[in-house]
């Protein structure tokens, strides 16, 4: 997806049910501007996404991946976040040991009344990619 | 060595001694029992290294009630106490009969701790605690790295020889396997995905055995990548793997968090 402007990315979000997903939909509902280059994934606790399904969408050519959930103790399967961070701070380090750019992958905790926050994270982190560039998996397919 | 089993075997304090023998002039993995005591005129130390611990396995789950001897390194017996922890072996059910490794052996391994607990063969050599195949990965900017890892990775011919030797790799069902994240038909296997989901699997299980770079065909430098994971489990979680306390591996339940999100987001 190359527009004229320039490099427009392709950005994987994986939200949590009940609390990032909420703030998308926050911010959706209070009309708020954010760049419509995230596909979002909606599932029901960051805990469920292995580390192979951000590894499928980079080999895909995802330029980045967000995975938000709720914030540490409000978890609505009270410690499926603990997980997620563990398992984020594992892969981050390993993409950065072979050279995959880590920064393309971002965790962030959302809460569902967090709309404003949804947005400003989104904005940032498109920024951040396109600065960033295609990723270098992107050109084998 | 020898005696030290003979013994073992003759007060039925075990069933059974898995270690190496002498077959054909290569060494090779051999059930020694109390009925068939001159077979241990051929039992085999020497330097070799062997996935044992896989064979304990094999044998531990079908005749579960039996205790079993095994001969360990210091890699191995890192690996029992992880499949200790890990429930696939039972603790009172094996007795590990120790064998130091030689200078050279933990210099080449790199190996932090050539040495078991208790050994009745070889001398203690002291363990290497900086690795240079590290230090040269880590030396490299982003852009070489990744290089480097994307010229190795290709290499593969996804013979899942790694998988296979590796003592810690029990599960039923592997997720390398799996079609909807590995295609099948296609050489070389999809990468980074296939070498990195193995990396994350490694995380609080891959002991430094470094038995899957051997077995590598293509020598695809894994054991550098997987020796990144258990330096990175200890930095991360401060959980050393295959050391005999109470703590489990981080990934393997969901624990207390001692993250923040700042330390992910670096």
């Amino acid at each position: 997806m190359q527009s004229p402007q320039g490099f427009e990315p392709k950005i994987i979000s994986f939200l949590c049910n009940w609390c990032s997903y909420g703030g998308a939909d926050l911010a959706g509902v209070s009309r708020l501007q954010y760049p419509a280059n995230t596909r979002t994934i909606r599932v029901m606790c960051t805990a469920t996404i292995s580390p192979h399904h951000i590894l499928k969408a980079f080999q895909k050519g995802a330029d980045g991946v967000l995975v938000a959930g709720c914030h540490i103790g409000d978890c609505h399967y009270i410690k499926g976040n603990y997980m997620t961070i563990k398992r984020m701070a594992v892969l981050r380090e390993l993409l950065r040991f072979t050279g995959f750019q880590e920064e393309r992958l971002y965790l962030d905790w959302i809460s569902s009344a967090e709309g404003v926050r949804f947005a400003e994270v989104i904005r940032n982190f498109t920024q951040k990619i396109k600065e960033l560039g295609p990723s270098h998996l992107r050109t084998a397919y | 060595m020898l005696e030290k089993v003979k013994e073992l075997l003759k007060s039925e304090e075990i069933a059974g001694f898995i270690g190496l023998r002498l077959q054909e002039g290569h060494p090779g993995p051999h059930l020694f029992t109390k009925d068939h005591l001159e077979d241990l005129e051929s039992l085999w130390v020497g330097e070799t290294r062997y996935p044992l611990n896989k064979v304990l396995l094999k044998v531990a789950d079908q005749y579960p009630e039996l205790t079993l001897g095994v001969m360990v390194r210091g890699c191995d017996e890192r690996g029992l106490t992880e499949l200790f922890k890990w429930n696939q072996l039972r603790k009172d059910r094996v007795v590990p009969v120790g064998v130091a490794c030689g200078r050279e052996l933990a210099e080449a391994c790199e190996c932090y701790k050539p040495f078991p607990s208790k050994w009745v063969v070889g001398e203690k050599t002291e363990g290497i605690s900086k690795s240079k195949r590290l230090q040269k990965i880590e030396g490299m900017n982003q852009k070489e790295r990744l290089r480097y890892w994307l010229n190795q990775f290709n290499k593969c011919i996804k013979c899942y020889g790694c998988r296979d030797v590796c003592p810690m790799c029990f599960c039923e069902a592997c997720s390398l396997e799996d079609r909807n994240f590995i295609l099948t038909g296609k050489l070389p296997p999809e990468n980074p995905t296939f070498h990195l989901s193995r990396a994350v699997h490694m995380v609080g299980r891959c002991i430094d055995c470094g038995l899957c770079e051997e077995a590598c065909p293509s020598s695809i430098p894994v054991r550098t990548l997987y020796k990144k994971v258990g330096e990175m489990v200890m930095d991360i979680f401060g959980y050393r793997t295959g050391e005999a306390d109470e703590a489990k591996s981080p990934l393997n339940l969901l624990g207390e968090v001692t993250l923040d999100l700042s330390d992910v987001n670096k």
